[in-house]
């Protein structure tokens, strides 16, 4: 069976058809062709998947689609204003961060909800944030460096929370 | 291909009706992290068997996300592990199980993992068992003939299997902490998101000099999370030094009966659950009780705290 889920995505009001049993991570990738989170495990290992759910990152493929009726989702593709880039996203590529690029998005998503709700970070707390994205290429170095690059302000202010 | 069928009632009374019905299978689901993983296995499977229709029932919406403090800790069963962590409540009279939860996989599972969830997936590695195991709590299963209370010691039959009933759902945990002090230690192949390789916890009430109460659970070594009955007597009435809890720890062994699986081995899990009991013992004597609610949490569970929440939660 299926039904119409409403909520919110990038700030913008947003229907989908979603079968009963699917996860977030196919209502975004095929109910709405939004292809920037990846489906790396499908089991809430990799976070190739991590999106930004009512502020908070999660991974997209351990949430069952129809339970987030009204809240809001926010993806890479919303962080970006305009063509100006979100200061995580600059510092990441400045930094060179991605080297094949499948785990960036979530990556991303996963940095700038945890720098709004926490702005001036340690790096442990950096790397304790991001420990929930594995990148097979081993770029982990590279992240981390950029995250705090970032919240130093090296790329900008910050903006507060998701909305711009 | 299997028949799934989604349910978010917000009330008891729509949520029994839901259960009530033959010719499904029903599976609550809380946050989703161990049960959307397997459905979508499920899904995958080619061919696809005949199943019976699952009908999930959602249990977001019916208020279960909230930690009372009155006679002891009621935690609702929703609660995210992440609003655990900061929970006002948990961190102050609960540190052990703070810092069981700040070493529970990683920030984006803990935003949407329950605990709730933890309890009944009854994995013999969720690591909120042990600490609530030495805590003495119980959980509280609500079904349409009324709330049932099963003290936790009793509530694991096997991986996977929970003295719950097909028509009951857990609501809550509540927790009684004692006098003494409880710490939780881990052992996993990585930092963080990994599953225990052992757990252990311990609960330590010292009265006049001696140990009055001891409590031990050490997790991944044997079908449930288990008490460790032996080692618990063996330190009554002794002052806590050293060799009282080496000796204690080394009756571990008769409480527990590890395997070899993908992550360590029985060998292995035999060692190190003496040594890991030992530490969470030396912690939780030094903890003595549960701190203050004005004081701040001055263990090594604000370490992981700060860790975690930064200047937010610490």
């Amino acid at each position: 069976m299926s039904k119409i889920l409403k909520f919110n995505l990038n700030g913008n009001p947003t229907e989908v058809k979603s079968g009963d049993a699917d996860t977030l991570l196919e209502a975004l990738r095929d109910g709405l062709g939004l292809t920037s989170p990846k489906c790396g495990c499908n089991r809430g290992d990799c976070g190739s998947c991590t999106v930004i759910l009512n502020g908070d990152a999660v991974k997209s493929c351990t949430v069952l689609a129809l339970t987030i009726e009204g809240k809001s989702v926010w993806t890479v593709d919303g962080l970006i204003d305009g063509d100006k880039l979100h200061p995580i996203q600059k510092a990441f590529h400045e930094y060179g961060a991605p080297q094949c690029g499948y785990c960036t998005p979530g990556m991303v998503n996963a940095a700038v909800a945890f720098v709004n709700h926490n702005p001036s970070p340690t790096e442990e707390e950096v790397k304790d944030a991001l420990s929930g994205n594995l990148c097979r290429c081993g770029g982990y170095k590279k992240y981390v460096e950029a995250v705090m690059a970032a919240v130093k302000g090296e790329f900008g202010p910050l903006p507060k929370g998701c909305d711009k | 291909m299997r028949e799934y069928e989604y349910n978010a009632p917000d009330s008891f009374e729509h949520l029994f009706k839901l259960t009530g019905g033959a010719g499904a299978e029903v599976r609550f689901l809380a946050g989703g992290t161990d049960l959307m993983p397997r459905i979508s296995a499920e899904r995958d499977q080619i061919p696809y068997d005949k199943k019976t229709p699952m009908r999930i029932i959602y249990l977001g919406a019916l208020g279960l996300d909230k930690v009372t403090d009155g006679d002891g800790v009621t935690i609702g069963a929703l609660c995210t592990l992440s609003s655990l962590l900061g929970n006002e409540i948990v961190r102050s009279k609960l540190p052990a199980l703070a810092e069981a939860i700040a070493e529970m996989a990683g920030l984006s599972i803990r935003n949407t993992a329950t605990i709730g969830g933890n309890i009944m997936n009854a994995s013999p590695a969720a690591d909120s068992v042990p600490s609530l195991l030495v805590l003495g709590a119980e959980a509280v299963l609500r079904s349409p003939s009324g709330d049932r209370k099963v003290a936790l010691s009793e509530f694991f039959a096997g991986p996977g299997k929970t003295a719950a009933k097909p028509d009951e759902v857990l609501v809550a945990v509540n927790v009684k902490p004692g006098a003494g002090g409880a710490a939780f230690k881990k052992i996993g192949r990585r930092k963080a998101e990994t599953l225990s390789v052992v757990s252990a916890a311990a609960y330590v009430e010292v009265k006049d000099g001696a140990v009055a109460v001891a409590r031990i659970a050490v997790g991944s070594a044997a079908p449930t999370v288990v008490r460790c009955l032996e080692a618990e007597k063996a330190l009554i009435g002794k002052k806590i030094s050293d060799d009282a809890i080496k000796e204690a720890s080394a009756l571990v062994s008769k409480s527990i009966s590890p395997i070899d699986d993908i992550r360590s081995t029985a060998w292995y899990r035999a060692k190190v659950a003496p040594t890991l009991v030992a530490r969470a013992l030396a912690a939780a004597a030094e903890r003595k009780g549960p701190a203050k609610s004005d004081e701040p949490v001055k263990s090594e569970a604000a370490g992981f705290l700060g860790r975690v929440f930064g200047k937010k939660g610490a």
